[in-house]
């Protein structure tokens, strides 16, 4: 049926479901931090706008953040510094174009998918670094510094933590490692158990995943780029209005899409025990969603909880650490793959 | 780490290749608008990179002369003046004052106002403590302990208010006494002549619940590691800096400084019946600061809870004339704030107003080391100093 | 005064020991405090001396006091006809473990307001001398930076000194048309609910 509608009108078809999907759910994202924000800090968070529970906060944020005036300080490098914000969201709304939330719905079933994954996801620090230079602003400056340092330290065991993922798998197509996570693993009293990789195998990788992806998020502990006590707030100080909103909304975003990732890499994606094909057509995107908001909320309760870890010491976690610990990982992996 | 050497030039040789880095130092200029600078501070750091080769801080930015505007008011008009130069604990800054006045006169505050007195400092000095421990946090990175604490400080407030009718700025206190009617004035009723009723009750709720901010603040703040690492070994004062430069207060005792001006200045108000407890730690860095006023919160909890039990009936008001002339003289007297040593300077002339007032503040001596400190840190730990001094920019400009 | 006649003696005992180390000659010790007078040249070795016989580490702070005829606000000094016009230097010093403190004092002449800094003894007096400079006009010769802690290095004058106009005074005179509140009187006063 797919194969009759005409190309170009798949293509805008695509691009809604993908755009919408991603600020739909990062304009929930934006108010379920603020809510579980104010529970943990026993406040009670939005409360007026929209009537009931103040669900069109979010919203009215936006609408205020439209009003402001777009301000280039005079010392920025203009062009580098208008750019930066739209760099910085494309990187991040490129990502869903691979991931499956159904058994058919994924705008791009790419054999390679995760290398566009690690590849497209690097696109948004580069965002980061042009704002941090083009503000002309020292704060900026050191803010964007550190995201450059902090991407080259937590790629590779973001990179390294899903080579096991890809070895145990057998593929990098995310759609995939999937229906990988769906193969049934053993047989218990005539029930076909399958496990995600979390529960199979790649539990250090999950952890080790999960930190990598906080620390590109730049969310807290290593929210160090945006480091608000110490670089006012780094790369982002001179933006206001629009291009602030879409920092706002790109760093959102981000998060949507790691969890997305870890969700499909490590929780099984769309897929649920017990459904068949046909149930994950329709399920698929709410159990996707159920997850991606699972891990969501992980990072939220990070960030309210801890505190900023320092340069030196997110440097040391990555390369004496984390690094080290994946390379054991893939090892492992790959030793449990020859024997079974 | 590698070091710059004077020139800002080092030398890396790897292998057969020999390069010449040479780092230029870049001014960045931290306040007077900065999140963590509490205020209007202004720190001019030289940086390489991000670590700090020279430091200068710049105050001035809400110097408001109190000094000298002290030289054209009366005595009671002053304290109006003095419990805005620490805001955090405005009454604790009254009590060296008025004891100064009091001592100069020769009028004795009556015992009831002196207990009462005591028992509004260490309400302050709990106050004080819990906006340290909450927002040495925040400066940090964890916004959550901010909350919590200001949670359980507002009960606090609630008891300061009511007794004095001020949250942050009470001035209660009268030469002879505490003033003896929340309200006054001539359209106001009188609606207090003493402690409101239900006061002990209050206070006791209000300990408990200090109590509770104590240990959550232990079990979210303290034993966190990522805590500790950003605060172990980090702006490390010595024993001799401490007491060179002035140092006061938990900063000193974090240095293993063991003055504490109740202890020592028994007659400033009446500590000597209580049992507490003088805390010191012998590291003098970051993290032992923070545990030396948490470790305080809880001393003064039990200490208003001793207090509280022995307020003397009588009078809350000696005898004074109606036009306070001080006897020419003068006089220094010293008193535990929260934050150090606040003590006075009065010189009369047996007017009705004083000749000179020097006002030593604790935050203004205390943030002085921090162009020696700060060298050599990372940005990071400057902040994690800085906010570990405990310092209010009106105590340091005044 | 109110220290009982005991305390004084030990106090006076005190004082006058303390004197003899730091060789110093006057002193008094009225209403607990402790002035220890010294001469200006003697002004940086009576700090070393209290610091190393005194035994008095802690520096609490270092300012001064203008005795002058001309005033032009507030309320002069008593019999200012014939008071000899000068700057108190003043500079208080503790003991970090007992009660021992004292204010070392010298007296300087209105024309030479000059005094050694005693920023190699004390590194907290930095910032006090600094205050002191700038407030009264006093030059520290031997301070590593004697710059302006408060004020713009533009400003004119020296806010502490008696002869400086306050703005505010000048604008609106004091104390107005109300005078000082009338105390409330003290037989309202009952005893609280408790203790």
């Amino acid at each position: 049926m797919i194969e009759n509608v005409p190309f170009a009108l798949l293509l805008g078809i695509k691009v809604l479901v993908v755009l919408g999907l991603m600020l739909g759910v990062s304009l929930v994202l934006i108010y379920a931090e603020l809510k579980w924000s104010a529970h943990i800090q026993s406040r009670v968070g939005p409360w007026y706008v929209g009537g009931r529970w103040g669900w069109a906060h979010p919203l009215a944020e936006a609408v205020k953040f439209l009003q402001k005036e777009d301000l280039v300080p005079e010392e920025a490098d203009d062009k580098v510094f208008r750019l930066a914000p739209y760099v910085m969201l494309a990187g991040t709304v490129a990502t869903f174009v691979v991931i499956p939330i159904g058994p058919e719905w994924v705008a791009r079933n790419l054999d390679v998918g995760i290398f566009y994954l690690l590849a497209i996801s690097s696109l948004s620090t580069l965002g980061v670094l042009m704002a941090g230079w083009g503000s002309g602003n020292k704060y900026s400056l050191i803010g964007g510094v550190r995201a450059g340092a902090q991407l080259i330290a937590y790629e590779l065991p973001l990179v390294l933590a899903l080579v096991a993922v890809a070895i145990q798998a057998g593929t990098l197509s995310l759609t995939g490692i999937v229906e990988a996570q769906a193969t049934p693993l053993f047989t218990i009293g005539g029930v076909d158990i399958a496990l995600p990789y979390v529960l199979s195998g790649q539990i250090i990788g999950f952890v080790i995943f999960v930190i990598a992806s906080l620390a590109e998020l730049n969310r807290t502990p290593f929210d160090l780029p945006l480091a608000e006590s110490e670089l006012t707030m780094g790369y982002v100080t001179e933006y206001s209005g629009l291009r602030f909103t879409m920092f706002f909304l790109g760093e959102y975003a981000g998060m949507v899409s790691m969890a997305a990732i870890v969700s499909t890499v490590y929780l099984g994606g769309y897929w649920m025990p017990g459904l068949s094909d046909s149930a994950l057509d329709i399920a698929g995107p709410f159990i996707l969603l159920a997850k991606i908001f699972f891990v969501l909320f992980l990072f939220i309760w990070f960030r309210w909880t801890w505190p900023r870890i320092r340069e030196d010491q997110l440097q040391g976690l990555a390369w004496k650490w984390l690094i080290p610990l994946t390379l054991f990982n893939i090892i492992a992996t790959a030793t449990l793959k020859v024997v079974l | 780490m590698t070091q710059l050497d004077s020139r800002g030039i080092v030398e890396v040789s790897d292998g057969g290749v020999s390069v010449e880095l040479k780092g230029e130092a870049m001014t960045l200029n931290i306040g007077p608008q900065h999140p963590s600078t509490h205020g209007v501070l202004r720190l001019v750091a030289e940086v390489d990179g991000e670590r700090i080769s020279k430091l200068d801080p710049a105050i001035g930015y809400m110097h408001r002369g109190k000094e000298k505007l002290s030289e054209v008011r009366t005595y009671p008009q002053i304290t109006a003046l003095i419990n805005r130069i620490d805001w955090v604990s405005g009454f604790a800054n009254e009590v060296a004052f008025i004891r100064a006045v009091e001592k100069l006169t020769g009028i004795e505050p009556t015992e009831r106002a002196q207990m009462i007195r005591l028992i509004l400092t260490e309400l302050t000095r709990i106050s004080n403590h819990l906006v340290f421990a909450s927002s040495y946090p925040l400066e940090l990175g964890a916004a959550t302990p901010l909350m919590w604490a200001f949670r359980e400080r507002e009960h606090i407030m609630d008891v300061i208010e009511s007794v004095t009718g001020g949250r942050f700025h009470p001035n209660f206190n009268r030469v002879g006494g505490v003033k003896p009617a929340a309200g006054g004035g001539k359209t106001q009723k009188k609606v207090s002549l003493d402690l409101p009723s239900g006061f002990y009750a209050s206070v006791e709720n209000a300990m408990d619940k200090a109590e509770l901010a104590c240990d959550e603040l232990d079990e979210l703040v303290t034993g966190n590691e990522m805590i500790q690492i950003r605060t172990k070994d980090v702006g490390i004062i010595s024993y001799e800096d401490a007491v060179a430069y002035g140092i006061s207060g938990p900063n000193a005792r974090a240095s293993g400084v063991p003055t504490d001006l109740r202890k020592l200045e028994p007659d400033v108000l009446p500590y000597a019946g209580l049992d507490f407890d003088v805390i010191t730690r012998e590291n003098g860095d970051s993290f032992d600061r923070y545990l030396v006023r948490i470790a305080e919160i809880r001393e003064s909890i039990k200490i208003v809870r001793q207090a509280v039990n022995s307020v003397p009936a009588g009078p809350l008001q000696a005898k004074v004339p109606r036009v306070l002339k001080v006897p020419a003289g003068s006089i220094y007297v010293r008193a535990e704030n929260p934050k150090g040593e606040m003590g006075y300077y009065i010189v009369s002339q047996g007017g009705r107003v004083p000749y000179r007032v020097k006002i030593r503040s604790a935050s203004f001596s205390n943030i002085s080391i921090m162009s020696k400190v700060a060298v050599g840190q990372l940005i990071p730990d400057l902040v994690a100093t800085m906010g570990s001094l405990d310092f209010v920019l009106g105590d340091v400009d005044r | 005064m109110t220290d009982s006649p005991s305390e004084t003696t030990e106090l006076d005992a005190f004082a006058g020991e303390f004197a003899a180390k730091i060789g110093a000659e006057r002193w008094t010790a009225d209403h607990g405090t402790v002035h220890v007078y010294v001469d200006r040249e003697h002004w940086l070795t009576a700090a070393i001396a209290a610091r190393d016989e005194g035994e008095l580490d802690f520096f609490s702070w270092l300012s001064a006091v203008d005795w002058s005829r001309e005033v032009a606000v507030g309320e002069p000094a008593e019999d200012v006809d014939n008071l000899e016009e000068r700057y108190e230097v003043l500079c208080r010093l503790s003991s970090s473990t007992n009660s021992d403190a004292v204010i070392l004092a010298t007296v300087l002449d209105k024309e030479e307001a000059r005094l050694d800094s005693l920023t190699p003894v004390y590194a907290g007096a930095a910032w006090h001398e600094r205050e002191t400079a700038e407030m009264f006009g006093i030059d520290f010769p031997g301070h590593p930076n004697l710059i302006n802690l408060y004020l713009p290095e533009a400003f004119e004058g020296h806010p502490l000194r008696k002869s400086f106009a306050l703005g505010a005074r000048e604008v609106k005179p004091w104390p107005g048309h109300v005078d000082v509140e009338d105390m409330p009187s003290t037989e309202n006063i009952e005893a609280g609910e408790g203790s």
